[in-house]
């Protein structure tokens, strides 16, 4: 080796030891960085996954449970957020419900950050934002982006294919680390089949009657803007689907049932495995379109994307966009009016395990004042009210 | 946001071949490109009234995590290699080699089958055609070479058998991804992609290898082929290979007792022993490094592909290619898939299946197409891009596998021309007819 290309190799080791230093830096404290929840003081206590399955104890998926009691006899409901941390409005919606919530009957469970582990490292070639920041009267409220899947430092290696608990259907490899395709889980599996578990033995501990699944989707998806219900909920579903569309959304909220055939999935396996209703809540997201643009947090809070827009003039998209975007204030208002609009149906079906909140903004409160008016400074917050998610 | 697009992909393209005019190696030249298009992206946002966020000139959380996009595929490929240097280094590979000539010399069809056969397991088994190439495609090559197929129709055949077994079941990564993509559960496939990859690989073999002496001068190809190590046997070359396929296997019939091993380490656990059966003491230390060394390039490239699709997707470039794909007209798009399919791959490899293939098969899907028949046939076009440009993983490890002196493009890459024309026009023939072969998927 002559002497130059000694000290261009030298260099470059160099150069990528700074930038591996720089970037480690970075995801190091993005993995680190803790979200502060200030929940209404109508909370009743926070339970963690653990509290289900003991092997999640003080690991990145311990997730708080948010626990809303009453005290008034009724049902018992539960709400996700962040089964998909790419998917910023559904845990915007549940940290929505955790804080602005008070619960008149039955119960109220809350879980916003379903797959922690998944919210701790973005997906790699997508090149996602590392947060975003909701605007609010006392400064900003930032976020973590995340992945779909768990962050392979938590779950690692992947087998060559994934056969799904107890079907066997075989999925893509990288769905053993996707929470929206383990359910319902099992104790000896690996991180997401254990929080799937911990969850899937929550709703059967915890009696839950109802529970919602809260995502996003890209427009070219066809499941979009709807309500997938398991055959369990489909006049909740149906009644929600045309009260909303009918009284209050600009674009429709369409109703569908859980395909019997595809496994893994929330509405699916949790209607089969557990005595609640399972319904999940999809609403528009362009920055999951591969066809999008520039890929930062303006587009991630706007959703205004020329090249979505110019697919949506070739007839290639399943939802409807226009130069407005589908800003975070929709997305957050459409999942909280529907959540709230699923319990007062559910409660109107089975007032004898009714579940009734207040308290929360729904769509047109959430557009008026936007999603950061309803959010509060942790700290200003009593001391030993604020939790970390 | 098309102009800002449109101009960093100017630049992404620019900075890639003015360094491949300087002669630099297409990894640098990728690595180049990539940088620039990211500084471009950061100084067109800072120049302009741009609503979108400033970013640093030079982005490095997103080239670092671009980084390691590949990185598991990096580590099969280097551990693939290792277990079939040890095995060739143990005098293995010749045992094989020599068996199979002298029990098949008089009989080429069989023989040619069998081959077939061999090379289609591993990447059916692992989704991976450079796999096939690392672990078999020595081994092929040798009995290929001692039935008289000149070197340029063997790595064309082991380049076309890796691509067919990538894309055989039950292991289709693209498929996989996309159907993952598309939220379909991968149910169904298996018979469309049987039929297209197993009518791709036999054509190609008994197309380049099918002409020829049916009956071999054994005592002549065996003075050429290397001799076996005293003590060699099948027992200790088939031990090694079955273990590999049984930590397979036993993934798939116990997949909720057995321990995801995952496959470098399926691949490092057959490696040892290889080791303990080996007649002859093998310097592991020298043939784990010569095995980096080897495949500095192929992991360097994937490397590289990862934080040029990284960039990309920031600065809107990707979109910009995956919108003016789907947009095409529907007859359009059938006329020229086969085209666009093995470019794309060349380009961005496996990361395909989500760029243009979800946009895809929803288009299909919306156009009444049968979604499990056209992703099976676009799945089995994709991998024939393994051998095109920038990237060339499969036809690089192939080159380097069987120590290739011929012209790449002129010798090797013309000689897989009519069979990847076969798969192709049987591949877009299923695309086009997918609602009449939709009982395939049944």
């Amino acid at each position: 080796m002559n002497i130059s290309l000694k000290t261009v190799k030298i260099v470059s080791l160099a150069v990528s030891v700074v930038f591996a230093g720089i970037a480690g830096l970075e995801f190091y404290e993005h993995r680190h960085f803790r979200e502060a929840v200030v929940p209404s003081p109508n909370l009743d206590e926070v339970k963690k996954l653990s509290d289900y399955e003991p092997s999640l104890k003080d690991s990145v998926n311990d997730s708080n449970v948010y626990v809303f009691d009453s005290g008034v006899p009724g049902g018992t409901a539960l709400i996700l957020g962040g089964t998909h941390p790419e998917e910023p409005a559904t845990n915007l919606t549940a940290s929505l419900i955790v804080e602005n919530a008070k619960v008149e009957e039955g119960r109220l469970i809350v879980v916003t950050r379903a797959n922690r582990s998944a919210s701790t490292c973005s997906r790699m070639g997508e090149a996602y934002p590392a947060y975003y920041s909701v605007k609010t009267n006392w400064g900003e409220k930032k976020f973590r982006m995340g992945d779909r899947c768990s962050n392979p430092l938590d779950s690692w290696p992947d087998p060559e294919v994934y056969l799904h608990y107890p079907s066997r259907q075989m999925l893509a490899y990288m769905d053993i680390r996707n929470l929206n395709r383990t359910w319902p889980g099992r104790p000896d599996g690996l991180l997401t089949e254990r929080t799937t578990w911990a969850m899937t033995q929550l709703i059967r501990q915890e009696k839950v009657d109802i529970a919602i699944d809260l995502h996003e989707a890209e427009l070219e998806y066809p499941v979009e803007n709807t309500i997938v219900t398991h055959e369990k909920g489909e006049s909740i579903a149906a009644m929600t689907s045309m009260v909303l569309t009918a009284e209050l959304f600009e674009v429709p909220l369409s109703m569908e049932f859980s395909p019997k055939a595809l496994h893994g999935l929330f509405h699916r396996e949790v209607g089969d495995h557990t005595e609640a209703i399972s319904l999940l809540a999809e609403v528009a997201e362009p920055m999951l379109d591969r066809i999008r643009g520039i890929t930062d947090e303006y587009l991630l809070m706007t959703g205004r994307d020329e090249f979505v827009m110019k697919a949506g003039e070739h007839k290639l998209l399943y939802a409807p966009i226009d130069e407005r975007g589908w800003p975070i204030d929709v997305r957050v208002g459409r999942h909280s009016s529907t959540v709230q609009k699923i319990l007062e149906f559910y409660s109107m079906e089975n007032p004898d395990r009714a579940v009734v909140i207040s308290g929360v903004p729904g769509y047109g409160e959430v557009i008026e004042n936007t999603l950061g008016a309803y959010f509060h400074n942790p700290e200003e917050a009593p001391e030993g009210s604020v939790y970390f998610d | 946001m098309f102009a800002h697009s449109g101009l960093v992909l100017l630049v992404i393209c620019a900075a890639f071949f003015l360094p491949k005019v300087l002669k630099l190696s297409t990894e640098l030249s990728m690595l180049i490109a990539a940088i620039a298009g990211a500084a471009a992206h950061s100084i067109l946002i800072a120049v302009t009234d741009s609503p979108h966020d400033a970013v640093p000139l030079i982005p490095v959380r997103h080239i670092v995590e671009g980084a390691f996009t590949y990185f598991d595929v990096c580590l099969i490929f280097l551990t693939a290699t290792f277990f079939m240097a040890l095995l060739r280094e143990s005098g293995g590979v010749a045992f094989i080699v020599r068996k199979i000539v002298s029990t098949f010399h008089a009989r080429r069809t069989v023989c040619l089958l069998l081959l077939t056969f061999v090379l289609l397991i591993p990447g059916a088994l692992t989704g991976s055609g450079a796999t096939t190439v690392l672990t078999v495609g020595a081994l092929v090559g040798s009995v290929l070479s001692a039935m008289g197929v000149d070197e340029t129709r063997r790595i064309a055949i082991i380049f076309l058998g890796a691509a067919m077994s990538a894309a055989a079941p039950p292991i289709n990564l693209w498929a996989m991804m996309a159907a993952a993509g598309a939220n379909m559960p991968y149910v169904g496939f298996g018979k469309p992609l049987l039929v297209l990859s197993v009518s791709g690989a036999l054509f190609s073999m008994f197309w380049l290898a099918g002409r020829g002496e049916s009956k071999i001068d054994l005592k002549a190809v065996l003075a050429e082929l290397p001799e076996v190590e005293e003590g060699q046997s099948w027992l200790r070359v088939a031990l090694p290979f079955a273990l590999l396929l049984g930590l397979i296997l036993a993934g798939r019939i116990w997949p909720f007792s057995m321990p995801v091993l995952g496959l470098p380490l399926i691949f490092m656990i057959s490696s040892f022993l290889v080791v303990i059966l080996s007649p002859r003491r093998l310097n592991i230390w020298s043939i784990a490094c010569s095995t980096v060394h080897n495949l500095s390039t192929l992991v360097g490239i994937m490397i590289v592909v990862g934080i040029l699709i990284q960039v990309m997707a920031l600065s809107g470039v990707r979109g910009l290619i995956s919108l003016e794909v789907v947009t095409l007209p529907l007859g359009v798009l059938f006329a020229t898939l086969f085209i666009i399919l093995p470019l794309s791959e060349g380009l961005v490899q496996y990361a395909v299946a989500p760029l243009i293939g979800v946009p895809l098969i929803m288009l299909f899907n919306m156009r009444g197409l049968d979604p499990i028949i056209a992703l099976s046939a676009m799945s089995v076009i994709w991998p024939l891009g393994d051998c095109l440009p920038p990237t060339a993983v499969v036809g690089r490890a192939a080159v380097l596998e069987l120590d290739y002196r011929g012209r790449y493009y002129l010798d090797f890459v013309r000689a897989c021309l009519v069979p990847m024309a076969f798969i192709a026009l049987t591949g877009t023939l299923f695309l086009v007819f997918s609602t009449k072969l939709s009982f395939l998927g049944g």
